[in-house]
């Protein structure tokens, strides 16, 4: 087996916010064609390294890389353009437009007609136009919501919502995706569910950084395992390492283990 | 969603707007002749019903131009006057004073007012909310104050312009309201056809993804700073279309025309009929563009009957005449 590239580098990464440090130092390395997830108690800055990554946030120290280029500074949509797509903790959907266009808003990076085109309709327009229309039907078919493709976004279930959320991220056509507690709110049957979606998307050579608290999905899907606490990465491996490390355990149960052991 | 613009129902309507001179002053002859037979009735002129038709499609013009901002991309704009103001002027000096053709100077008032929508646009694009909103209403008011005491360029109190000459097409002179009414429905209808293209278009599902949510919009890839500055630059032209328009239909123009409260006469317009629709923001400036002229004579008092008309709407229709879903 040759040596697996790495997609996504982070280094270093520290993030203050006023006083407080959302992220220490924290190293995470994501090889090609994995997927890797990220976990920990809750306030340990998982999204706010999302956020960092993404461009929505800038770090205070520390370099991302992705695909051998530092993306520290780029702007989030220069970050989308280059082939990374997420979702978000708390679903940000375009909730008042339909899921068709939600899903074609995704492919808006992927697309390029402007002003002068739009407006006088020709043909290299209608051409692209009915590109993205058909690659959005085959997203929202790919994530099983092909019938809800006329609703408002904002009327559909939480378990729909998630699914429209990843469809949108699809259609940009992207090398790393990003998910952010996509299974919170899921029922058990609609967490197998997106256990599966989730191979069939590494199965389009899609790499896959995960956050997540539901610990048996995370166990059984993933390849690599970091652990973050109180901003500090405490822990990292495979999902068997990471579930016997003591101070993964003391991060989850807190110190009174150690007295009760 | 209706993507079809052409369809049968819209080339009737089409066909009865077309023809709706011959009503006007059809409705003249009916009069003169019971006025012979000795039976006065109570009915307005030709010129004058075409008088308010054409203020009213106008403001349809100036509410469809204003609705791309805070309806498309949901950034509320409390200036649009400004670049009323900025087309009114800029057509009005050129050709009073200079005698330039109104066929140029059409698009160069409209070039004219999308640098402005660009120049304010520029300081802007990091603010959302009351932030822009304090902005755009501080923008007007500033062109505002500089066409009504400018001395140098327009030349003295109140921004007079006096005397701009009708437009000329192929050797007649535009001057008579049944031309005037033709003049503003080919605008009209060009500006429906430029703003419905581009809502349903890459560009205004980019808007609609701004308005929804900025931070999800960025992290698609939707480049913030150059689609507002779009939006900005498309609303601001339109409105200085109607400016010109206005320029050489009113003949005579002056500062009083451009205040603070023409923007929010616009804004209740597409509020009316409900913002981010094209229908709505016809039905909205219909309305409240005839109903202002008819109420004319009770001056003051029809600012009152707005009002009212603006609490019963937000009462029972919250979201305006023709809401987004209800349309879709």
């Amino acid at each position: 087996m040759s040596e697996p590239a790495s997609i996504l580098e982070i280094t270093n990464l520290t993030k203050h916010f006023g006083g407080v440090t959302a992220v220490s130092n924290i190293d995470i390395s994501v090889q090609e064609g994995q997927i890797a997830s990220l976990i920990g108690p809750n306030g340990a800055g998982k999204t706010t390294l999302f956020n960092c990554v993404t461009g929505l946030e800038s770090p205070s120290e520390g370099s991302v890389k992705f695909q051998d280029q530092n993306i520290v500074g780029l702007r989030p949509d220069q970050i989308a353009e280059i082939g990374m797509a997420r979702t978000f903790q708390n679903i940000r959907l375009f909730s008042q437009l339909t899921v068709l266009d939600n899903v074609k808003i995704g492919r808006h990076c992927r697309s390029k007609s402007r002003l002068w085109s739009s407006v006088s309709r020709n043909q290299k327009q209608r051409q692209e136009e009915s590109h993205i229309t058909s690659h959005a039907f085959q997203q929202l078919s790919f994530v099983g919501l092909e019938g809800l493709r006329d609703h408002l976004a904002g009327n559909l279930s939480y378990g729909d919502q998630r699914r429209v959320e990843i469809a949108r991220a699809l259609a940009m056509g992207p090398k790393l995706l990003l998910l952010d507690e996509p299974a919170a709110g899921m029922n058990p049957q609609e967490t197998q569910q997106l256990i599966e979606l989730i191979h069939a998307i590494r199965e389009q050579e899609i790499t896959i950084l995960l956050i997540e608290h539901d610990m048996k999905m995370v166990m059984q899907i993933s390849d690599w395992v970091t652990v973050i606490a109180q901003g500090e990465k405490i822990s990292a491996g495979e999902p068997e390492a990471v579930q016997n490390d003591e101070r993964v355990i003391r991060a989850y149960l807190g110190e009174s283990y150690d007295a009760e052991t | 969603m209706p993507r079809k613009l052409f369809t049968s129902k819209t080339v009737i309507l089409f066909v009865a707007v077309c023809l709706f001179p011959l009503i006007a002053y059809g409705s003249d002859r009916i009069v003169d002749l019971l006025y012979e037979r000795g039976i006065a009735l109570p009915l307005p002129s030709g010129d004058y019903i075409l008088r308010v038709v054409v203020q009213a499609c106008l403001y349809m013009l100036l509410a469809l131009g204003l609705n791309i901002v805070p309806g498309f991309t949901g950034l509320l704009d409390l200036g649009y006057v400004g670049f009323y103001l900025v087309g009114g002027y800029t057509a009005g000096l050129l050709m009073a004073r200079l005698g330039w053709s109104y066929w140029i100077v059409l698009p160069l008032a409209a070039v004219h007012g999308a640098l402005w929508g660009l120049l304010r646009g520029a300081p802007t694009l990091r603010l959302t909310g009351d932030y822009f909103a304090i902005v755009t209403f501080g923008f007007s008011e500033l062109l505002f104050r500089i066409v009504k005491n400018e001395q140098w360029l327009i030349g003295g109190p109140n921004g007079f312009v006096n005397d701009i000459p009708p437009p000329i097409l192929f050797g007649y002179q535009l001057n008579k309201y049944w031309q005037q009414y033709y003049h503003i429905l080919i605008l009209l209808v060009l500006t429906i056809v430029v703003v419905h293209r581009l809502q349903h278009s890459r560009v205004g599902r980019a808007w609609a993804a701004i308005r929804e949510d900025e931070r999800a919009a960025e992290s698609m890839g939707i480049n913030l700073r150059e689609y507002k500055s779009l939006a900005f630059a498309v609303s601001a032209a339109i409105g200085a279309v109607g400016g010109a328009f206005f320029a050489q239909f009113q003949v005579n123009i002056s500062a009083g025309v451009f205040e603070f409260w023409e923007s929010i006469f616009i804004l209740c317009m597409v509020v009316l009929g409900g913002m981010g629709t094209i229908k709505g923001s016809i039905l909205g400036a219909g309305i409240l563009g005839v109903l202002g002229e008819l109420l004319r004579e009770f001056g003051g008092w029809r600012y009152l009957i707005f009002g009212i008309l603006l609490i019963l709407i937000m009462r029972f229709r919250p979201a305006g005449l023709l809401s987004k879903k209800e349309q879709d």
